[in-house]
């Protein structure tokens, strides 16, 4: 953080309230890739806007709106041609992905090393608070609005695809739908997120509260609602630490979100560590 | 009145048919049970008349029906039991048809289903997660579904394998009454006592049908006897028999 104390307070300000739309929007969303095992999903998607960015920021600089179309343009792109690949049947799904955001990585490292940027990656890649203004802030806060706006309408559809695929084919739902849906909830939550936290960081605090969220709730709501708090204390702690030691929020954030994983992990009540093992020794009791 | 007919129906995978040549008529509001040895394309057919594969040849009419009129419960449920989905969330699914993919579950809906998880015998497990019932319990959430569904056609494939007893048996009175409310059930079952007991209507299988009618006379030793011949001589050539039998309609 290079300007002053009150520009800092400033962008900690925004960081913060774009870390909290970004946990409400990414963290529901986190729940279900998790639950669909898709969550190397937002990996491909986080790695695959590169050539978007790289190719919108030859063309027109740090605009943030063409940054953003960029971003968003690739994204779709390559979700769609995983997602078509995947749909042939040939290659299992994780691999279909790992080709085309493998590929989209590349991509962009090439564009951008061409250019003589090739530190921009690690901006791309990791964040820069900087990078949040107010357009940006309205789009995470839009970002999180359609997401649960998004999911409000279709969660049923999507929770039926997901869990019950056979049903909703007999009843005629169009498959794709809500995975489409879901993808573009997802690209447009990433698209919000990377330019502040960085695409990896971003996707993480996506799916790591997400994966968390499975040790203290069972029903999707519930995981839902554990996510999104995971998610926010992550992102709030991250950035409190970021600005003590004066470094990029992203990688605190995150460390932040696996932090909190662990600790679900072991104290959970929902098939947490602590809780297995209680049961254990309870049923131990009961034999001897 | 709808009613589900078949004719000439030729149903397969790669070109081999499961189900060859079928044709007769499921009557409105009708309970038939689907016997026969294994592979005699018993659950081709379930699979056919849902939608879910294209027929070979000859042609199926649902009179009518659409899409989301139509319950099917495959053998094999392909639920994902690590999703984080409760009973209630499952059964609530049923009301998709009604309501379509978006819309929110009107008042009527809340109080229908809880009203069905208390028929099925599910009260008090409505939170439970799917994954952490037994198959019993499952399976009474899946009828409790194809309820919420005011389903006209209700396919079932083998509902009552791998489920406890008393599960079993009050499911099967439970379905036993769905005629009684207009629908027709078409069911996939080995256990004959309980075809007997409860199903009007069989239809033994063989690819073809052997028999097709009253149960009385349909599920005869006789008929079983040739289903099973019918079925062993396919297993030794895969190839249906040079002697195309003739339908026998009792």
């Amino acid at each position: 953080m290079v300007a002053g104390d009150a520009m800092t307070l400033m962008a900690l300000k925004s960081a913060a309230a774009g870390a909290v739309a970004l946990a409400f929007g990414g963290a529901p969303l986190g729940v279900l890739m998790i639950a669909r095992r898709l969550s190397l999903m937002g990996d491909a998607l986080s790695h695959g806007i590169l050539p978007g960015v790289a190719i919108a920021f030859i063309l027109a600089g740090r605009d943030p709106v063409a940054l953003t179309v960029g971003a968003l343009t690739a994204g779709l792109i390559v979700a769609g041609l995983s997602s078509l690949l995947a749909r042939t049947g040939k290659l299992p799904d994780d691999a279909s992905f790992a080709i085309f955001y493998l590929s989209a990585l590349a991509l962009g490292v090439l564009l951008l090393g061409k250019m003589g940027k090739a530190d921009e990656m690690e901006a791309l890649l990791f964040g820069s608070t900087q990078a949040l203004d107010a357009g940006g802030l309205a789009l995470a806060g839009a970002a999180a609005s359609a997401t649960l706006i998004g999911l409000a309408l279709f969660l049923r559809g999507v929770l039926g695809e997901g869990a019950d695929p056979v049903f909703m084919k007999t009843l005629g739902a169009r498959f794709g739908l809500s995975h489409l849906l879901l993808m573009l909830l997802l690209a447009l939550n990433l698209v919000a997120g990377f330019r502040a936290f960085g695409a990896l960081m971003t996707v993480a605090l996506m799916t790591i509260p997400a994966a968390a969220a499975r040790f203290w709730a069972k029903g999707y709501g519930g995981q839902a609602a554990w996510a999104v708090a995971l998610s926010a204390v992550s992102g709030l702690l991250g950035l409190f630490l970021a600005d003590v030691w004066g470094v990029e929020p992203g990688a605190l954030m995150t460390l932040c979100a696996a932090l909190l994983f662990g600790a679900s992990a072991v104290a959970g009540t929902n098939g947490g560590l602590l809780q297995t093992r209680l049961m254990k020794a309870h049923l131990r009791g009961l034999k001897a | 009145m709808p009613q589900v007919r078949v004719d000439n129906l030729s149903v397969g995978y790669d070109r081999h048919p499961a189900v060859a040549d079928l044709s007769g008529v499921f009557e409105d509001a009708s309970l038939t049970a689907v016997v026969g040895p294994n592979g005699s394309g018993k659950s081709t057919l379930l699979k056919a008349l849902a939608g879910h594969c294209k027929p070979l040849a000859g042609r199926i009419d649902l009179g009518g029906l659409k899409p989301s009129e139509i319950a099917y419960l495959p053998q094999a449920h392909g639920l994902d039991l690590k999703f984080p989905l409760t009973l209630q969330d499952l059964v609530g699914f049923g009301f998709i048809g009604k309501r379509g993919l978006f819309g929110a579950l009107a008042k009527s809906d809340r109080e229908r289903l809880r009203s069905l998880m208390v028929q099925v015998g599910l009260e008090g497990l409505e939170r439970r997660p799917i994954g952490s019932v037994s198959g019993g319990q499952l399976q009474r959430a899946l009828f409790a579904r194809v309820m919420a569904q005011e389903a006209r056609l209700v396919l079932l494939d083998e509902p009552f394998n791998g489920i406890d007893a008393r599960a079993a048996e009050d499911l099967a009175q439970l379905m036993a009454t769905w005629p009684g409310e207009g629908r027709t059930v078409i069911a996939v079952l080995h256990d004959l006592d309980l075809v007997r007991r409860l199903c009007p209507q069989s239809l033994v299988m063989a690819r073809q049908a052997v028999a097709w009618g009253p149960t009385d006379k349909a599920i005869a030793p006789a008929q079983l006897v040739r289903a099973r011949k019918l079925a062993e001589n396919w297993n030794l050539a895969d190839e249906p028999p040079a002697a195309v039998l003739q339908q026998e309609h009792v």
